[in-house]
């Protein structure tokens, strides 16, 4: 109910609200040339057809105020033909005829003929197509004496070079149309075949053959016309390119479009799932090194600063961006010359440089960048800009004189910058360079940091990281080790019970469980071996100063001989070594311990 | 489109042919084996569609001869019905060949005579000129005086049947203009493309034309019988070893009256009879024979659309023929009231044209058992290896389907199978138009649009050419 009927109930005023319109009442406009009452049969909604009346097109409305145009049957001529063919269309009228007429006495007397008129002036205006007619532009043709000085051929006759050239021009150098129509019968010249008096065989020209010929020629004419200094660019560029055209490259290009074109469905399935390995493959490499990027970086991790207070000043802030800018500076460098880290140790220069290189090579074969001796020169080259009296390393050494590339500003303890190189990112990081420290006797906060301590220390902390880093990775690599072992112990054991299924000897399956036994128990033995191997290592660097060098030299060349080829493969390489290795310390305790049994 | 504008450089080539149109009142003629086709450049579909077949009678020992569809008409006594062309598409019997094709626009085009008001302007300016003026009064007498004619021609006409052509097109017909193309170039053109892959699938012959930039690629060009005609006789091989009973067609002229009968019955029908000597030539049963199987063909025909043979087993493990067979069948009734539903037969009778040894063997046949290399697929083959290996994924991608037997049901999805198959790396496209009159009327449709292009007036071969240079000059010019 709605509220207008209450009121109206109850004898309200129908108040402001008018009673709303029934919406949206389209009324469906009737269509011309149907009468109303057929339109009503209808009913009220439209039919989902179109009603759509059958008779022609009217006029628009402007239209009928534009005055009408006759149209004319009006011979034409094309200037693109040279025989004048006379063909005939329909042309508007020109408005000429009934226009002004033009004060000219012998217009005047053509007026007379409307006919002829049109005539003329449809053939005066030049036909409007004509200018379509375009050719390919074509090189001057040889000469008699041209030909016999430059053009001759052991391979082509001249009625063929001749042949050769009319049909390019003929279809406009559309190469695949030329090599299709090419038909030459050369004939038997007699002065060329003499006595012998043999019918030459029909010979089958390529078109790369057809190329060959056509672009030497060309090429020949265009350097006869202008010699190749006085010609312009363009010029020069075609005259390059048709020289160097190779018939035997084109001819093996289409040799494997064709195999390319000619593979079989199970071909192009396989590329298509090989592409995807690589795809993946790439994936997975980018993400290989991006983590062993980011293993080197925590290596050589650049001398950072934790406490900001220093910074606060506006001296602070210079000095930081100086800082920033070279380590900037040093990154780039590093990555230019492979080598040169303003506070690189030794130890830890060669697997950058290993690092790189071994990027490279697995990108791209680009070739690596200067070697450090070209290095050394550069850095020598600088010197002798910097100082203007060159001094002798000994002299250098002696007078305490240091070269910076670029120094802080304000004062700095050496105490400091080694107290810093003691931080680790992380605080277990930080710790465990403590202990390894503290293992080594060294002190953290340095007694006496002369320089060459402090580089000492440097060298040391570098290679400590290093050292855990490489530890941590033994121990990744020792896990999965231990995982592949028991897939493989899992197989064999499996492998065995089948062979033992047909047999069906309880008493030899007895016998193998046990062996199986000692198998497993050899197994532990031998890892346990090759951690005190392991422990044995990590000793090792606690005898000398120098030593952990040489245990980095061991680890990197065990994540390092990976970056040479693809890295997978390089990965499972070196688990299956390792796993060699596993294997040899477990039959080799395997006897041990029988040994032992008996 | 304002024609004052000019067009820009992208608009010819590239694929696709914007269409620039100045009319000329040209004739397009598209003489084929079974229909001849005819009508004015410019129109969307031809005016004259007429059977290439004439008929001959004698009537008190004058031979007569009968054009156009009244051969289907009358069985008159010894009513013989021929064909001007040979099976291989190329033209046998030239003074036929010239009155068919004359018959086919003289009788709806151009009527026996010229038509008057076009030659006002050619008269004025022939005033002054009396030599000219009687080549005037000699044009009146010849059908195609005022209107310049494109003709078409397959792939593989020989340059003597060219020449032929040109001498009656000019002589006979005294054209102004003339111009002979390949079907296979414009059905190209008709579908839009300057560069395609044509394969025609007609009465007499199944071709494969490549087309470069508007030209035939000549070695390319493959061809072979197993069309319109040769489906026509598997099926009547089909008829022949049918069960539940052999076929027999019988025309409608031979029928009296006929009573209907449920599926698979024998024909309850009266004959009518003819006496021995008003009976109609056997060529004159055929023919009618054949349009029954036409219909038959667009009734009941289905090409397997694949993939793989119908001998073959499916992707998932079915024999296609198994397949095949549990599809419903498709009925058909015969003019003498025979009906009967078809099942994987109707796969049968065109499997051939992809898988020759699926063919039907009827030693009766005019057609020898094809041998594969006739087979669609091996001709596409044959005409891709013998153009050059840069354009042949040009090619695949711009493969035009034309001629009416391709309009049997799942033609096009079986070629794509097959080319996908067989040429799996690059994109095969096939672009064939839904409308049965495109397809129909390919390569008509492509000559009225070359013909009405401003740009072709300059191509044409005058009278005044043709008077100097001869008959060669279609070999010149008409590449
Ligand atoms: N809808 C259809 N389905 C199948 N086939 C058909 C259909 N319509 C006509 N045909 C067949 O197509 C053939 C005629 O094709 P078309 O008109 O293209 O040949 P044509 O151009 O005259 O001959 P050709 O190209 O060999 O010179 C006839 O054999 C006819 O039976
Ligand atoms: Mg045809």
């Amino acid at each position: 109910m709605a509220v207008a009927d209450v009121r109206d109930m109850l004898d309200l005023p129908a108040d402001g609200h008018p009673r709303p319109h029934k919406k949206q009442k389209v009324v469906e406009k009737r269509p011309e040339g149907i009468t109303r009452e057929l339109y009503a049969l209808l009913g009220e909604r439209a039919p989902p057809i179109a009603i759509t009346e059958n008779r022609y097109k009217g006029r628009p409305k402007w239209m009928s105020k534009v005055k009408v145009r006759s149209w004319q049957m009006t011979p034409f001529t094309n200037s693109a033909r040279t025989d004048n063919l006379v063909l005939r269309h329909w042309q508007r009228q020109q408005d000429t005829v009934n226009n002004v007429p033009p004060p000219d006495g012998a217009e005047m007397d053509v007026d007379g003929k409307p006919e002829d008129e049109a005539v003329l002036t449809a053939e005066q205006e030049a036909y409007h197509f004509a200018k379509y007619n375009v050719r390919a532009q074509m090189p001057k043709r040889y000469t008699d004496e041209q030909y016999d000085r430059h053009l001759r051929s052991d391979e082509w006759t001249r009625e063929e070079t001749d042949y050769l050239m009319d049909l390019v021009e003929e279809f406009d150098l559309r190469w695949v149309v030329i090599a299709d129509r090419y038909e030459c019968q050369p004939q038997p010249s007699d002065t060329e075949t003499g006595g012998a008096a043999l019918v030459p065989a029909k010979q089958h020209r390529t078109m790369e053959q057809m190329k060959a010929r056509y672009y030497a020629i060309t090429a020949s004419m265009l350097a006869l016309e202008h010699p190749p200094s006085e010609m312009s660019e363009t010029e020069f560029e075609l005259h390059e390119k048709m020289v160097k055209f190779d018939p035997e490259r084109e001819r093996t290009r289409k040799e494997l479009a064709a195999l390319q074109l000619n593979r079989t469905a199970d071909e192009v399935r396989e590329e298509g799932i090989l592409l995807e390995e690589l795809k993946r493959i790439v994936a997975n490499e980018q993400t290989f090194i991006a983590e062993r990027k980011e293993l080197y970086a925590r290596l050589e991790v650049p001398i950072s600063v934790g406490n900001t207070t220093m910074y606060q000043s506006s001296q602070g802030l210079s000095q930081l961006l100086q800082t920033l800018m070279q380590a900037d500076k040093s990154k780039k460098r590093r990555s230019l010359l492979g080598t040169e880290g303003s506070g690189a140790s030794p130890a830890s220069q060669t697997p950058t440089q290993n690092i790189l290189s071994g990027l490279r090579d697995s990108r791209a074969d680009t070739p690596i960048g200067p070697t450090p001796t070209t290095a050394t020169k550069r850095t020598a080259a600088s010197n002798t800009h910097q100082t203007l009296k060159p001094l002798t390393p000994a002299e250098e050494v002696r007078y305490g004189v240091q070269h910076h590339d670029r120094l802080p500003s304000g004062v700095q303890f050496r105490n400091d910058r080694a107290q810093k190189l003691t931080q680790a990112k992380s605080n277990i990081q930080t710790q465990k360079l403590a202990a390894a420290l503290a293992e080594l006797e060294v002190p953290l906060r340095l007694v006496m940091p002369t320089e060459r301590i402090c580089k000492e220390f440097e060298k040391l902390i570098h290679s400590v990281n290093l050292f855990l880093d490489a530890r941590k990775v033994a121990e990744k690599v020792e896990s999965e080790i231990r995982v592949l072992e028991a897939a493989r112990e899992e197989r064999e054991r499996k492998e065995r019970e089948s062979v033992q299924g047909m047999t069906k000897d309880i008493a030899d399956v007895k016998l193998e469980s046990e062996d199986r036994h000692i198998h497993v128990d050899g197994r532990s033995i031998g890892h346990a071996a090759e951690s005190e191997a392991l422990s044995d290592e990590i000793d090792d660097p606690g005898d000398s100063e120098d030593a952990p060098g040489e245990a980095d030299a061991d680890g990197e060349n065990d994540v390092l001989s990976s970056t040479k080829d693809t890295p997978v493969r390089e990965k499972e390489a070196f688990t299956t070594a390792h796993k060699r290795s596993a294997s040899v310390h477990s039959i080799i305790s395997n006897r041990s311990t029988k040994r032992q049994r008996k | 489109m304002n024609p004052s504008i000019p067009p820009s450089s992208a608009e010819y080539g590239g694929g696709t042919v914007l269409i620039r149109r100045d009319e000329v009142s040209a004739i397009v003629l598209d003489p084929g084996f079974s229909t001849t086709r005819a009508g004015f450049a410019g129109e969307d579909t031809p005016k004259s569609l007429i059977p290439t077949y004439y008929g001959q009678y004698s009537i008190s020992s004058q031979q007569k001869h009968i054009f156009g569809d009244d051969i289907f008409v009358t069985p008159r006594p010894a009513f013989s019905v021929h064909n001007p062309i040979s099976r291989d598409g190329v033209v046998e019997d030239w003074e036929m060949a010239e009155k068919v094709w004359e018959y086919s626009f003289t009788s709806r085009l151009t009527g026996t005579r010229s038509g008057n008001f076009v030659l006002n302007g050619l008269d004025d300016l022939h005033e002054d000129e009396p030599s000219r003026e009687m080549e005037g009064v000699e044009l009146e007498e010849k059908p195609l005086a005022d209107s310049p004619l494109l003709m078409s021609e397959c792939g593989w006409n020989p340059t003597k049947a060219r020449e032929k052509t040109i001498e009656i097109a000019m002589e006979s017909w005294g054209t102004p203009a003339f111009y002979l193309a390949k079907n296979g170039v414009l059905a190209a053109f008709a579908a839009g493309k300057a560069s395609a892959l044509v394969v025609d699938v007609g009465a007499s012959n199944v071709s494969v034309t490549p087309v470069h930039d508007g030209m035939i690629l000549k070695r390319g060009v493959q061809h072979s019988p197993l069309g319109g005609d040769y489906i026509s006789s598997q099926i009547r091989a089909l008829f022949k070893t049918n069960s539940p009973q052999p076929i027999t067609i019988t025309p409608h002229y031979l029928i009296a009256s006929k009573a209907p009968v449920d599926a698979g019955q024998p024909p309850q029908v009266t004959y009518k009879a003819f006496p021995p000597d008003k009976t109609p030539d056997a060529s004159y049963r055929t023919l009618l024979e054949e349009r029954t199987l036409t219909e038959f063909k667009e009734c009941v025909v289905q090409v397997w659309p694949g993939p793989n043979r119908l001998s073959a087993t499916g992707p998932n493990g079915v024999a296609n023929e198994e397949l095949a067979k549990s599809s419903p069948g498709r009925p058909f009734e015969f003019p003498d009231g025979y009906n009967q539903v078809f099942g994987v037969d109707r796969y049968r009778v065109v499997e051939s044209l992809f898988d020759t040894k699926a063919a039907i063997l009827d030693p009766d046949s005019p057609f020898p058992a094809p041998v594969q290399a006739q087979a669609i697929p091996e001709l596409i083959k044959s005409a891709l290896n013998g153009v050059d290996v840069d354009i042949r994924p040009h090619l695949l991608a711009n493969v035009v389907v034309t001629g009416a037997s391709s309009l049997l049901y799942g033609f096009n999805d079986r070629l794509n199978q097959e080319l996908i198959q067989n040429f799996p790396s690059p994109r095969v496209r096939i672009s064939a138009p839904g409308n049965t009159a495109e397809r129909r009327f390919g390569s008509w449709i492509g000559g009225s649009i070359l013909a009405s292009l401003g740009t072709f007036h300059q191509m044409w071969i005058s009278k005044k050419e043709y008077e100097e240079h001869g008959v060669s000059i279609v070999e010149k010019r008409c590449k």
